[in-house]
């Protein structure tokens, strides 16, 4: 049961994935992305992770993607055009809903045929406890260099992003 | 981690934290010159700190050796970036460059090469070769006027964003199969009946096709020449030496730690070498622009130390690690020469603007042509030793082919480093002047200069020293 499980949501997430990648809608690949993250979540799951399954929910599906959406609406970047001012059509959607709906079944069958309630916690099932353990004691380095990391990424983009300053261009005006 | 692991990271924290600490004052002090010069000061504290403090700990974190191998790498890398931030000092007064952020960049960078080189697990091996990607990006499209720099920047962003999938990927495909990032174990761990298993050959494959995309070995190099022409000058150098440097240093204890499960691998890197080879040089030779050219012909070089890393041995680190230290010298020389003669409005690339200028700026352009003719591997320059050696090694460990194709390739390359040679002193029309050299600029490419002479003449005691520092096998 687990194995069909497994490739189902393997299936799912492959799926939801190419059509991300291939939408010309920025917010449709969105959506189909989050479908992918929730198969993966559940497939983190299977494999006796529950930590990182919710964390790919919470922190990819969630805030993520929820800023994705945020930054393509404020920018505009997915202009409606005007024959789908109507609402999209059924060959838009019904893609969505079969893997949502694939989502909500696989989901339940889970729920139906998870083993780790009855035969007590998986030897591998890793606590938040162990998990905190591991990411600032065995792994502090590695966090320290990837947080380094995400300041000069920050800095730069905030350098490459800025508009040049003003007494430059009024130079260029004059001359 | 201890104070002990502190201790031994101290090079690369001077780096990380030297880069932090500039960026949060230049905050409030915005200034140029004064923040690039304490990057200088700071990379070459950084060199001297792991010349001579030495390390009680031979591994932090189970990430980053602390070996003497590790520290030859920092040393250099700190030295490259203090020299890559003493030629950009004018640079980025002309280009109006933000100089603190600037350096802490540039500084940062020359933290994750020296941590990539320490790698001693494939984590540690990610996160350095992240480390300076991530910076490059920004660097690459530094100089925010121009189009052509942006346009590199995203180039170079895309593609290395595919390549560090494809390296996660890898990763975790070997750790799938030996079950370690640690190395050697997690190289060990994928034999099994004295051959490789199939997980592991794939994530193998992944793996080297994020090194050919990371150090652009034929057929995943096709973003260097844009990549090089629209950088400035400078970030070009950093790029062409150090990111790709400190790959090949990384590289060469992960072949190690493979061993004889290399040999499954040889079709894949022959073949690899040789299109670098043939192709880079096909594609060298019709080149009008210096820094395509210099792009196109650094594919060949990556094509030589890739077969100088198949010869494996401590003959083929040897080699290898010499090598890349004279090609990085030639080229920080020659992509110097290039800073040096750049003025607001570009960078002079076409041929047809170097054309006679040997007779107007002579100091330099004789510079620039011996760092070419070092490329070329000309006999009294370094070029010829570092040449030599991969050679030799690709013999007698029985790479006939491969090695033939080598030196046939070098025989051709004179041709395309011959040309900016005779356009800078053979060809009459007088040339426009360029802006003259600064006195930091003549310093970096007098180093330069005299390296390439020097490790021509005598390569004996840095090749004994590298023989000293190669990793045990």
């Amino acid at each position: 049961m687990a194995t069909v499980l497994f490739y189902l949501l393997g299936l799912v997430t492959v799926i939801a994935t190419l059509l991300a990648i291939t939408r010309r809608n920025p917010v449709h690949a969105v959506i189909y992305l989050v479908n992918s993250f929730f198969a993966l979540a559940l497939l983190f799951y299977l494999l006796g992770a529950p930590l990182v399954a919710a964390w790919e929910v919470i922190i990819y599906a969630g805030a993520i993607m929820v800023l994705f959406l945020f930054i393509i609406m404020m920018l505009e970047l997915a202009p409606t055009p005007e024959a789908d001012r109507m609402g999209p059509t059924w060959w838009q959607w019904l893609p969505v809903l079969l893997l949502a709906l694939a989502l909500v079944g696989c989901t339940l069958m889970l729920i139906g045929v998870d083993a780790g309630v009855a035969q007590g916690v998986p030897r591998w099932y890793a606590t938040p406890r162990d998990f905190g353990f591991a990411l600032f004691g065995k792994y502090a380095l590695a966090v320290e260099v990837v947080s380094f990391q995400l300041l000069f990424a920050a800095v730069g983009a905030f350098y490459v992003g800025k508009p040049e300053r003003k007494r430059r261009q009024k130079k260029e005006e004059g001359a | 981690m201890t104070l002990s692991d502190l201790h031994a990271l101290l090079p690369q924290l001077i780096l990380a934290l030297g880069a932090t600490g500039i960026l949060m004052v230049g905050a409030w002090w915005p200034s140029r010159a004064p923040w690039v010069l304490t990057g200088v000061a700071l990379s070459f504290c950084a060199a001297i700190s792991a010349g001579i403090v030495l390390p009680t700990v031979t591994e932090v974190g189970g990430m980053f050796g602390v070996t003497p191998y590790a520290r030859f790498f920092t040393i250099l890398w700190s030295i490259l970036t203090g020299l890559t931030l003493l030629l950009s000092l004018r640079y980025a007064k002309v280009h109006r460059f933000a100089g603190a952020e600037y350096t802490a960049l540039v500084l940062f960078a020359g933290a994750g090469m020296s941590l990539l080189s320490a790698a001693s697990s494939l984590v540690g091996l990610f996160l350095g070769l992240e480390t300076f990607t991530l910076v490059l990006y920004i660097l690459i499209a530094f100089n925010r006027g121009e189009a052509i720099g942006a346009e590199a920047g995203l180039k170079y962003l895309v593609m290395g964003a595919v390549a560090t999938g494809f390296l996660a990927f890898g990763i975790a495909l070997i750790y799938a199969s030996s079950g370690s990032f640690h190395l050697p174990e997690a190289m060990h761990g994928l034999q099994i009946d004295g051959q490789m298993r199939p997980l592991g050959l794939l994530g193998w494959a992944m793996l080297l096709v994020a090194i050919g995309f990371k150090v652009s070995l034929v057929p995943f190099h096709l973003w260097t020449p844009d990549v090089y022409q629209g950088a400035p000058a400078p970030v070009t150098g950093l790029l062409a030496t150090g990111a790709k440097g400190a790959m090949f240093a990384a590289l060469i204890p992960l072949f190690a730690a493979l061993g004889t499960l290399t040999l499954e691998l040889n079709a894949v890197l022959a073949a690899l070498a040789m299109l670098s080879m043939v192709g880079g040089t096909l594609a060298a030779l019709p080149q009008r622009n210096l820094k395509r050219m210099l792009a196109y012909s650094s594919v060949v070089h990556m094509g030589y130390l890739l077969l100088g890393l198949m010869s494996g041995g401590p003959d083929g680190q040897r080699a290898v690690i010499f090598y890349l230290i004279v090609y990085g010298i030639a080229t920080l020389g020659a992509f110097g020469v290039i800073t040096s003669f750049a003025q607001a409005d570009g960078e002079p690339q076409d041929y047809e603007t170097f054309r006679g200028l040997g007779y107007r700026h002579p100091r330099r352009c004789s510079a620039l042509s011996a760092f070419l003719l070092s490329l070329a591997g000309i006999p009294p320059l370094a070029g010829f030793f570092g040449k030599f050696g991969i050679f030799h090694a690709a013999l007698k460990s029985n790479h006939h082919l491969l090695a033939l194709v080598g030196i046939l390739a070098a025989l051709v390359s004179v041709s395309y480093y011959l040309r900016p040679i005779i356009v800078l002193f053979m060809q009459e029309r007088p040339a426009q002047r360029l802006r003259p050299g600064c006195t930091h600029e003549f310093a970096v490419l007098t180093v330069c200069f005299s390296l390439v002479l020097y490790l021509g003449l005598y390569p004996g005691p840095l090749l004994e020293l590298i023989s000293q520092i190669l990793p045990s096998p």
